[in-house]
């Protein structure tokens, strides 16, 4: 039949008579479980507690089918059928409408193929059932039963009744690979199958019980052959069933998402991509388009995300990569694709869209420093998470997953009623969810969960923009909303003067509250080690003095947590910091011990640099987890930073439902991602819009000021050129490492080399910075100091100052000695007839002259085999070690050092040291005394380049400090202390790029110099904006030292390369071998130049 | 190639405050090159003589010796057909505290003070050796027939 007459079927689906299903007492019961539902196509039809066909046939309204007044529900549990070939008995009339089966159209299917012979099972016209089968399939189909032939025509009874509920497990499994479809006709004979192309997806949708059949056969032959063609024309209604929440959304969030592995599906994920596909696939047929919501005109169709993903995770199976995370936790990270820079943008731009419109709220007065505009509506916007109120920013628009889907309107009597509303229902393509209810796009969207979880949030700054005042903000976040919840009675009392004085902690402790329920009121805030004393420091100085109590949990002497914090004390707030390194630690013995930290119940946790715990497999983040909260905040600036996973280990933190679920967020994000879907980022989209607040330094407010008006940053690269001494070495090693590289790559082996390569690369770094770090004692041609860099300085300063006394042997050496201190400052060096900026005093005769201008001399006297002469008397051999430099140390009020000593050249400078101090000598010269100096060299592995930079700063009396990773919090935070002290001497500090690149706050300097350059170009900017942030007042100079024809050209190089911001650009496989992006940075490093 | 500050000034200087007899023009095209003339010093065969020469600044200078040559013919045991001069400050005895301005100088003394007991041209030296009046004649012949303006 065509489909034109399909109007006119639905009359034909007749009620069946009662009588076939006599003998199908397993059936009755089974069977009316899982099928009945009536369907109305007027959309009103209730589910019915089924009365069956008893109706009158014509009447194609409530079809109704045998009937259990079960809900669906309960029909869903009831155990399959025993015998197939029966159809369960017709159910009694329809009951009030439980629920309603809905009309969503009617298809025909041809290529149906009966499995039986014979005559009068079915006639055109009769209803067929369509329907699971449970028995083994291969009995089945032996089974064929030659039949009699049916009766006469009128067998009606309503078909798709017999949903086949896949019971238990073992069902389950075996429906997994089994998608036969039977067809039965009303007395419950088995008459013939679906096509299997049908039968894929209508197995799937008939195993999940969620949409009805109601087959009418509109074409067979008279009698029936085994193989002929059917054709039938169906129905198709949902069923209440499909509104309710689907398990994955209720079962598996108990579940820790670690379980997980990330390459394995599991059976719940399968599942719920099966019904997403199988629906997807029902409404393609049924030609239903969503009328609002996501646009699925692009979208690629599940199956093909699922391979597509697949196969990108297949070759990435193999990657894994060691990352640093917490507290020098390493651990694996298998790689995924990688997030470029346009996703991120796209990612946020949404999330921060109408941020600039927000209200804002002021801090309480005991918090001392004023905010400014967009932290005042940072505090707005925290504060009314924290409480629950409406979000900063309403979103009353369709929840962002889901679809809208009109119900077509089914006819009436052949007649369709266009005057009827058509009745919504809402689809969720990556849930596979459907719901009459509009879906609201709200945080917490998940109803049920909402009440008492945590109010959540991120907040964040982009990667490169930190210093944003986000600690001031959470500051005035803790001072604001100290309260553990709102309709908590407030029961403080005033208090008195009591104060114990047993500990330090309770110096501010008041009279001690019952023990019992008390609600939480402590902060916790996990940073990393580097900015523990920061955060202790900061909150105090905003906090009005005694209204905040901060405890620095970390180190040996943890005080006892719990009593510090049972102590409560009304008037003050209590914030612990730790950090995650103590964290993790305490996490890994809370088994044998109780930890505090995992026994309080915090009313707040802060996470600062919240990305350290990015990999959900860390310990770190497993600590995290752990804790327990009423409130979570993650706080970073790069809440992803190259893999949309890395926000899944937030969300998780954030509990924040139902994404919180690993197997959820692979499903709906990493996967769809994986195959370029565009849905991925819209929905991360989604779930930042209602949890993150994210700024820029370059963001306008409302009133289109930018919100932080910053000083100019200057930034500057230097190029310098080798000593020809430098030059030699490190052509010599960069030559052989080229060698090495260019056979490895002929032989195709770089892969398997890769970590050899790699330190040949690193050794080249070093050669640039300072050819003493790639000489060893062996190789080195003229043995230099190593051993002697560990003198004091000073002491071998004050020796040759006394000696040199002893050491004129001629008229002019005795002046000259006898004039050392007479400023001379135009005194031009013989050679280079500049002024003499370092001058070296020859021993012999006590001729000067500028120290390169000498060593110059000397390297290349050395260089034609002689012995190097003074250039101005030709008396000689001089020798390198022996020359003595004139050194005028800074003079200040407090420094009692002679106006110039004599020390002896017995360090070996290199090229980027000499610009270094070249560069400070000028800006304290130019600029006075007033400034402060950061120079900081990369890199923790180049600590030793950093102990060469102390050794010069020492050299030339700089006022100098350290801070890198190896230090403890201690002395890291006494140096920062004491590079802030005002002093008027100009001071540096040297960090490490990796220690110096978070939190730590710098705006006391204005000068940076970058000693080398690092692949990834945003780790830079990340250090430099430790100096260029809210807070610096001054102009801030940036300075590259960049030697020119080298690895740091071709490192720059790479940084341009886009993929190079945002991974680093040389990752080793935990096998060792490069990818072939890496290989192919490689072939850029050991390129010839082009220029 | 920037100009080396110490080539700057002193060609600054020997353009500002000349040693007396001795001119010293770098090209405009190349800074390095400098057309030089030197006055023959009284008393010497080579009085009033204003001999020219070239003086190239190599690359490596200072820490290198300029080049000189004589361009003018000149009859002198430490100087060859070619104008190539033989002073040691030029070759081994090159220091870089020496200037354009000292090794003109030099060469200008060289003039007063020939040194045929280091020759580079022979057949002068032996006829200065053998000869001086006659040698010094012949200088003096030279330096009118090429070296006069």
């Amino acid at each position: 039949m065509s489909d034109s007459e399909m109007p006119t079927r639905p009359p034909l689906f007749f009620a069946s008579s009662d009588s076939e299903d006599e003998d199908v007492p397993m059936d009755a019961e089974a069977e009316p479980a899982t099928s009945e539902r009536a369907s109305s196509p007027a959309s009103s039809r209730l589910f019915s507690e089924g009365s069956d066909a008893e109706k009158d046939p014509i009447k194609k309204r409530p079809i109704l089918v045998d009937s259990d007044s079960d809900s669906a529900k309960n029909a869903a549990r009831k155990p399959p059928p025993a015998k197939k070939r029966r159809v369960s008995p017709p159910p009694p009339p329809p009951s009030p409408p439980a629920v309603q089966l809905m009309y969503l159209g009617d298809l025909v299917w041809g290529h149906g193929w009966s499995n039986v012979s014979g005559k009068g099972y079915i006639k055109p016209g009769e209803e067929v059932k369509i329907k699971r089968e449970t028995v083994p399939t291969k009995a089945e189909n032996k089974a064929v039963a030659k039949g009699k032939k049916g009766g006469d025509g009128k067998k009606q009874m309503s078909l798709a009744a017999m949903l086949k509920q896949p019971s238990k497990t073992a069902a389950a499994k075996s429906k997994k690979t089994d998608t036969i479809v039977r067809l039965y006709n009303s007395r419950g004979f088995q008459i013939g199958r679906l096509p299997d192309a049908v039968s894929s997806w209508v197995a799937r949708l008939l195993d999940l019980d969620i949409i009805e059949f109601r087959g009418q056969m509109v074409d067979c032959p008279e009698r029936l052959t085994t193989g002929c063609n059917l054709v039938i024309s169906v129905g198709v209604y949902m069923l209440p069933t499909a509104f309710q929440p689907s398990k994955m959304d209720t079962d598996t969030n108990e579940k820790p998402p670690v379980m997980f592995s990330e390459g394995v599906e599991t059976l719940d994920e399968q599942l719920l991509r099966e019904r997403k596909a199988s629906i997807l696939k029902l409404f393609d047929e049924l030609n239903l388009r969503p009328t609002a919501g996501a646009n699925f005109a692009q979208r690629k169709s599940d199956e093909e995300i699922h391979d597509e993903a697949m196969k990108k995770m297949a070759p990435a199976k193999s990657k894994k990569v060691t990352e640093i995370v917490g507290d020098g936790e390493e651990i694996e990270v298998e790689e995924g694709e990688e997030v470029t820079d346009n996703d991120l943008a796209m990612i946020f731009q949404k999330a921060q869209k109408g941020d600039r419109a927000m209200g804002e709220m002021d801090p309480p007065e005991t918090f001392t420093l004023s905010l400014r505009g967009y932290q005042k509506q940072a505090l707005l916007w925290m504060s009314s998470i924290e409480l629950g109120k409406m979000d900063a920013r309403e979103a009353a628009s369709m929840h962002p997953l889901w679809s809208q889907y009109l119900f077509p309107l089914p006819h009436s009597d052949g007649i369709i009623d266009l005057t009827a509303d058509q009745k919504p229902f809402y689809f969720n393509p990556y849930s596979g969810e459907l719901s009459l209810d509009f879906p609201k796009a709200e945080r917490q969207g998940r109803g049920g969960i909402l009440a008492l979880v945590a109010h959540f949030a991120l907040q964040s700054a982009d990667e490169t923009e930190m210093g944003m005042g986000k600690t001031i903000e959470l500051a005035a976040l803790i001072h604001t909303n100290c309260e553990p919840d709102i309709d908590r009675p407030v029961e403080e009392k005033p208090v008195g003067n009591k104060h114990r004085q047993l500990k330090l902690s309770n110096a501010f402790k008041k009279v001690p509250r019952k023990k019992g329920a008390k609600p939480p009121t402590a902060t916790l805030i996990v940073a990393p080690t580097s900015l523990l004393a920061q955060w202790e420091s900061e909150l105090q100085r905003c906090s009005k003095p005694g209204t905040l109590e901060t405890v620095v949990w970390h180190g040996q002497n943890r005080l006892d947590l719990q009593g510090m914090l049972d102590d409560d004390d009304a008037g003050s707030i209590k914030v612990v910091v730790t950090s995650y390194g103590v964290l993790a630690s305490e996490h890994a013995k809370v088994d044998k011990s109780k930890s505090p930290l995992f026994e309080v119940e915090w009313l707040r946790v802060v996470l600062d640099e919240a990305h350290a715990c990015k990999s959900r497999t860390s310990k770190t983040a497993k600590a995290v987890y752990a804790l327990s909260a009423r409130r979570r905040w993650a706080v970073t600036g790069t809440p992803i930073v190259n893999k949309l996973e890395d926000l899944y280990s937030l969300l998780k933190f954030l509990d924040f439902k139902p994404w919180a679920d690993f197997s959820f967020f692979r499903s709906f994000i990493t996967l769809p991602f994986l195959a370029h879907d565009p849905k991925a980022i819209e929905i991360v989209q989604i779930i930042l819009e209602s949890i993150l607040l994210r700024r820029e330094k370059t963001m306008l407010d409302t009133n289109g000021k930018r919100i932080v008006e910053l000083p100019p940053k200057e930034v500057v690269v230097e190029y310098l050129d080798f000593s020809s001494l430098e030059r030699r070495i490190y052509d010599s090693l960069f030559n052989s490492a080229k060698r090495d590289f260019l056979r490895l790559d002929a032989k195709g082996l770089v892969g398997k080399n890769y970590t050899h390569i790699l330190a040949m690369l690193m050794r080249l770094r070093r050669a640039v910075l300072h050819p003493n770090l790639v000489l060893t004692s062996r190789d080195e041609p003229n043995k230099s100091s190593q051993d002697e860099e560990d003198i004091d300085v000073n002491e071998l300063i004050q020796r040759f100052a006394n000696d040199d006394d002893a050491a004129g042997a001629n008229v002019f050496a005795q002046n000259a000695l006898q004039n050392l201190d007479i400023p001379d400052d135009d005194a031009e060096c013989p050679v280079c007839m500049d002024v003499m900026e370092l001058p070296m005093v020859i021993p012999e005769c006590m001729h000067r002259c500028c120290k390169d201008c000498l060593l110059t001399i000397c390297a290349k006297a050395e260089e034609g085999g002689k012995d190097a002469t003074c250039p101005t008397c030709s008396r000689g051999p001089i020798r390198e070690k022996e020359l003595m430099e004139v050194f005028r140390p800074p003079r200040s009020s407090q420094n009692p050092e002679p106006a110039v000593i004599l020390r002896k050249n017995d360090f070996r400078s290199s090229t980027k040291l000499d610009a270094l101090m070249h560069n400070l000598r000028f800006m304290q010269e130019s600029c006075g005394n007033k400034i402060r100096v950061s120079a900081r060299s990369s890199f923790s592995q180049f600590t030793s380049f950093l102990d060469l930079i102390q050794i010069v700063l020492k050299r030339d009396h700089f006022e100098h400090y350290r801070f890198d990773g190896s230090m403890d919090v201690k002395t890291r935070g006494a140096a920062i202390e004491q590079f802030k002290a005002p002093a008027r001497k100009a001071k540096v500090l040297v960090v490490s790029l990796k220690a110096g690149g978070v939190g730590l706050n710098l705006t006391v300097a204005n000068h940076v110099f970058m000693m080398d350059c690092w692949w990834n170009a945003a780790i830079e900017n990340q250090a430099i904006d430790r100096v260029h942030r809210i807070g610096q007042e001054k102009t801030v100079y940036v300075k590259h030292f960049i030697i020119a024809h080298t690895i740091e050209g071709r490192i720059l190089q790479i940084q341009k390369r886009k993929t190079a911001i945002i991974k680093e650009a040389f990752r080793s496989s935990g096998d060792g071998k490069g990818d072939p992006e890496s290989i192919e940075n490689l072939k850029i490093m050991f390129g010839d130049e082009e220029e | 190639m920037a100009l080396p500050k110490r080539i700057i000034k002193e060609t600054e200087r020997l353009v500002a405050d000349p040693a007396p007899g001795i001119t010293a023009v770098p090209h405009d095209d190349n800074l390095r090159y400098f057309d030089v003339t030197i006055q023959g010093p009284d008393g010497s065969p080579f009085q009033q003589g204003i001999f020219k020469l070239e003086l190239f600044l190599p690359e490596e200078y200072p820490m290198a010796p300029p080049k000189v040559r004589f361009l003018t013919k000149i009859y002198h045991p430490n100087i060859d057909k070619l104008g190539r001069i033989c002073l040691d400050i030029l070759k081994d005895k090159w220091s870089p505290a020496l200037q354009i301005r000292t090794v003109l100088l030099s060469v200008q003394a060289l003039l007063s003070a020939p040194n045929p007991d280091d020759p580079l041209a022979t057949d002068v030296a032996k006829h200065y050796k053998e000869n001086e009046k006659d040698a010094q004649r012949v200088s003096r012949e030279w330096t009118q027939l090429y070296a006069s303006e």
